[in-house]
C-alpha cells in the first residue's frame, strides 16, 4: 500500500513542478478574475464611441414624424458616443419612389437600415417596415435601439390621439421591485444586485465545469505521464519493484490530488473574486462533501480508461483517436447546459446522471442547482459510479499489464479483446 | 541447499512464437552465473519471468524456495535491458525514488544515495537532471538504482553493453565485490569475454532450450577440442605416424596436433620427450567464443 503512496507523490511532485502547469495553473485565475471585472466594466457603459449609423426613414409628414426626428434628438443628446444619423427619404427628383431610393442606398452601404412607416400607425393599425441589407453583428445593439426609439414615438403619438396624458400612464405603469435576500440571522438583510443574481444562475454551470476540467484537464497528464514511462523504458525497472496494480493505483492518487489542488485553487479565486465583488455564492457543506466524492470517483473511472488507451500507445498523438469518443461524451453536458439548468431533474439530467463518466458532473450540477433530489437518486448515482469504476479498473488493469511492456506496433482490438479474457 | 533461483520447466509463447521452451536452471546462492543465448533466444523474457513482469505460460519459478511473491522481490534487484530513468529527476532524486519503492527509510537513503553516487563516479552529477548525463551514465545510474537495497540476488540484463572499457572494469571489479559478499549475480551478456573472467557457472540457451548448463571448467572438458600445439626440435614429420595421432598439421614452426579418441595427451608427451626434446606442449582449451559458436551457430545453420 505504501508503494502506491510513493508512487503517487512521485506522479504529484513531478507534475505540479513542471514549468507549463505552474503557468496554466496560474493563468486561469488570471483569466477568470480578469473577465469578472471586464464585464462589468462592459455593463456600466455600453461599449466605446462609435461612428454615427445612418438610419433612413420614410413617413408621412405630420405630427408623428415631429415626434420621432425629435425622440432621436433626445437619444443624439444623451449619448454622444453613440449617435444614430435619421435622414428623411423624399421623393426623389428623378421621380423615383422614396422607397426604391432607400433600399439603393441600402444596398450601396449608405444606409445601415432603412425604416418605411406603411398604413396609420397613429390609429393603432399599419407597421413599421425594417430593411437590412447583410446586416452586421456589430451593429444589432445599435439596430435595437433604433426599432425601441420608432416604437416608443409611436405609443407616445397614441396616447396623445386618444387623449391620454403620458404621464399618468408612465405613473400607472411605474412597479417599483426590490429583491431582498435574507441574511441566516433575523434583521440581516441585503438588496440584491443584477450579478448576484446572474451569479445565482451561474454557479452551478461554473461547478459543473470545474470538475469537468479536473476531469478531463488532468487526464491529459495521465496520457504523457504513462507514454513517458513507455517511451524511457522506466516501466520494466518500475516493475521489477511494484506490480502493475500499483503503479496504475499510484498514478491514478498522484494526479487525482494534482486536480484536486487546481480545482481547490481555481475554485476559491471564482469565489474570492466575486465575494470581493459582493456576489455571494452559497456553498453548502454538503455541496463541498459530495462534490469531492464525484471528482475522486469519476476521475479515477476517466483516468483508468487512459491508463489502460495510454498503455497500448506509444505516442501522445495516438491516444487522441482513441480518447476522441471518450472525451466527447464529457462534453454533452457542457452543450446540453442550458437545457439542464431550467430542468434539473428532467429526462435529460436524470438519464446522464447514470452514465457513469458524466456522474460526477450531472450530479454537482443538480445538486448545486435548486429543487431537492431524492436522496435515493444520489445511493443509486453512487452505485453506478463505483460499479463503473470497479469495471473500468478491472479491464484496465488487465490491458495495463500487457500493453505496457508492449513497444513497436500498436495491438488491434482483438488483440486487446484477448488480454481482457487472460486470467 | 537452498537456490536463489530455480526454474522448472518454465515456458511462454507470443502468439505462435515460442519464446521460452521447457527451460529449467538452478542457480546456486553466493554464485555468479552468466546468461548467455544468440539474440532472440529467450534471455530477457526468461529474465522477465523471473522477477514476475510477465507470467509463464507454465512452469514453476521460485526464488529462494519461495513462489514468487512480493516479499521476495524486494531482496532481488533488477535491471532491465531496455535502459530508461524519468529524464526531468534529477540523479540523486533518481537513486531516492528507486530505493524508497524497494523499501529503504528516509535515513538509509540519506547514506546509500551518496555512496552510491560516489561509487559509480557521479558525484558531482547529483543535483543535474538525467536527461543531462551521457548514456554511460545513465546506465551506471540505472544500475546503481537497481542494487542501491542491498539484494541478495542481483539480475542483470546486458549490463555491459554500451559502457566504454573503464566503466566496464568498474562494472566488473562491483560484481566481483557483490561475489566476495556472498551475493548472487545472474546476468546475460553477449560479451564472452566478461563470462570467462567474472562468471562461475555458465548457461547456454538457445530457441527457449538450455543447450549447455555448468562450471566454466565443466563446459570446456565437454567441449574439449582434442588439438595439442607442440613445438620439438629436429624433424616431426614422425609425429604424424604416431598410432595416437590423427593429423599433424604444421603450423609455423609448430604443429597442431589433433588426437584420436580416447587418446590420453600425457602419453603422446611421453614419447615426444623420449624421441625428441620438446620446446613448447600446450593442451589447446576452446574457448568460450568458439563454444558458442559451434553450439549456436552449427543449431542456427540445421534450422535454416
Amino acid at each position: 500500500m505504501w508503494k502506491i503512496g510513493k508512487v503517487a507523490q512521485r506522479e504529484f511532485l513531478d507534475t505540479v513542478k513542471t514549468r507549463t502547469f505552474l503557468l496554466g495553473l496560474l493563468l486561469i485565475p488570471v483569466l477568470i478574475v480578469g473577465i469578472i471585472l471586464l464585464s462589468r466594466k462592459m455593463a456600466q457603459s455600453e461599449g466605446g464611441p462609435r461612428p454615427a449609423l445612418r438610419v433612413g426613414l420614410t413617413s408621412p409628414a405630420g405630427e408623428l414624424l415631429s415626434r420621432i426626428t425629435g425622440a432621436f434628438a433626445d437619444y443624439n443628446r444623451a449619448n454622444p458616443q453613440t449617435p444614430l444619423d435619421l435622414q428623411l427619404l423624399p421623393e426623389g427628383e428623378d421621380g423615383t419612389s422614396p422607397e426604391q431610393q432607400g433600399k439603393d442606398q441600402l444596398r450601396q452601404g449608405k444606409l445601415a437600415t432603412y425604416i418605411v412607416l406603411e398604413g396609420d400607425l397613429e390609429a393603432g393599425q399599419g407597421t413599421l417596415q425594417f430593411y437590412s441589407y447583410k446586416a452586421k453583428a456589430s451593429q444589432i445593439d445599435a439596430l435595437w435601439t433604433v426599432e425601441r426609439i420608432l416604437r416608443d414615438a409611436v405609443i407616445d403619438r397614441r396616447y396623445q390621439v386618444r387623449g391620454l396624458d403620458p404621464a399618468m400612464l408612465a405613473e400607472i405603469r411605474s412597479v417599483p421591485v426590490r429583491r431582498v435576500e435574507l441574511g441566516e440571522e433575523q434583521g440581516r438583510e441585503q438588496v440584491q444586485s443584477e450579478g448576484q443574481r446572474v451569479a445565482r444562475m451561474m454557479a452551478p454551470f461554473a461547478f459543473m465545469y470545474l470538475i469537468f476540467i479536473g476531469i478531463v484537464g488532468m487526464g491529459q497528464h495521465m496520457i504523457t505521464s504513462i507514454i513517458e514511462e513507455k517511451n524511457s523504458r522506466i516501466v520494466e525497472m518500475l516493475l521489477s519493484s511494484i506490480s502493475p496494480f500499483q503503479l496504475m493505483a499510484g498514478k491514478i492518487l498522484g494526479l487525482a490530488g494534482v486536480g484536486l489542488t487546481v480545482m481547490a485553487l481555481w475554485g476559491a479565486a471564482a469565489y474570492g473574486t466575486a465575494t470581493w465583488q459582493g456576489i455571494k455564492i452559497d456553498v453548502g457543506l454538503d455541496l463541498l462533501v459530495y462534490g469531492l466524492a464525484y471528482y475522486v470517483l469519476g476521475f479515477i473511472l476517466f483516468s483508468a480508461i487512459l491508463a489502460g488507451i495510454g498503455s497500448i500507445c506509444n505516442t501522445v498523438k495516438e491516444t487522441q483517436s482513441l480518447m476522441m469518443p471518450i472525451t466527447l461524451i464529457f462534453v454533452i453536458p457542457l452543450i446540453a447546459w442550458p437545457q439542464l439548468a431550467r430542468d434539473p431533474n428532467g429526462d435529460l439530467a436524470r438519464i446522464l446522471s447514470y452514465v457513469p463518466l458524466t456522474t460526477p458532473m450531472l450530479m454537482v450540477l443538480r445538486l448545486s442547482s435548486g429543487p431537492d433530489i431524492w436522496w435515493g437518486e444520489i445511493a443509486i448515482s453512487f452505485v453506478v459510479l463505483v460499479a463503473g469504476v470497479l469495471v473500468s479498473i478491472w479491464l484496465a488493469a488487465k490491458v495495463f499489464r500487457t500493453g505496457i511492456l508492449l513497444y513497436g506496433k500498436r495491438p488491434g482490438p482483438r488483440e486487446v479483446l484477448r488480454w481482457l479474457r487472460e486470467k | 541447499m537452498t537456490y536463489a533461483i530455480e526454474l522448472r520447466e518454465i515456458r511462454k509463447s507470443f502468439g505462435s512464437v515460442r519464446a521460452v521452451d521447457g527451460l529449467s536452471l538452478v542457480v546456486p546462492q553466493g554464485a555468479v552465473y552468466g546468461f548467455l543465448g544468440p539474440n532472440g533466444a529467450g534471455k530477457t523474457t526468461t529474465l522477465r519471468m523471473i522477477m514476475d513482469i510477465i507470467r509463464p505460460d507454465g512452469g514453476e519459478i521460485r526464488l529462494f524456495n519461495e513462489l514468487s511473491s512480493c516479499s521476495v522481490r524486494s531482496r532481488v534487484g533488477y535491471m532491465p535491458e531496455e535502459r530508461g530513468l524519468y529524464r526531468k529527476m534529477t540523479a540523486a532524486a533518481v537513486l531516492r525514488y528507486f530505493g524508497s519503492l524497494k523499501g529503504l527509510s528516509a535515513a538509509q537513503l540519506a547514506q546509500r544515495v551518496p555512496a552510491w553516487l560516489e561509487r559509480i563516479d557521479l558525484t558531482g552529477y547529483a543535483n543535474k537532471k538525467v536527461e543531462e548525463l551521457s548514456r554511460g551514465m545513465h546506465q551506471k545510474l540505472q544500475f546503481a538504482a537497481t542494487v542501491i537495497n542491498d539484494p541478495e540476488l542481483v539480475i542483470l540484463d546486458e549490463p555491459f553493453s554500451g559502457l566504454d572499457p573503464v566503466n566496464q572494469d568498474l562494472l566488473r571489479e562491483i560484481i566481483t565485490e557483490m561475489r566476495r559478499q556472498g551475493r548472487t549475480v545472474l546476468f546475460s551478456t553477449h560479451g564472452m569475454h566478461e563470462a570467462e573472467q567474472l562468471c562461475d557457472f555458465i548457461v547456454l540457451i538457445n530457441q527457449g532450450k538450455v543447450v549447455v548448463d555448468g562450471t566454466l571448467d565443466q563446459i570446456r572438458s565437454r567441449h574439449e577440442s582434442h588439438t595439442i600445439s607442440i613445438e620439438i626440435e629436429g624433424d616431426g614429420a614422425f609425429v604424424g605416424t604416431l598410432p595416437q595421432v590423427a593429423t599433424a598439421r604444421p603450423d609455423g614452426r609448430r604443429l597442431d596436433v589433433t588426437l584420436r579418441e580416447g587418446a590420453d595427451p600425457q602419453e603422446l608427451l611421453r614419447i615426444l620427450v623420449e624421441r625428441s626434446r620438446v620446446r613448447a606442449f600446450e593442451i589447446k582449451h576452446p574457448s568460450l567464443h568458439e563454444i558458442f559458436v559451434r553450439l549456436v551457430g552449427g543449431g542456427h545453420v540445421e534450422d535454416r
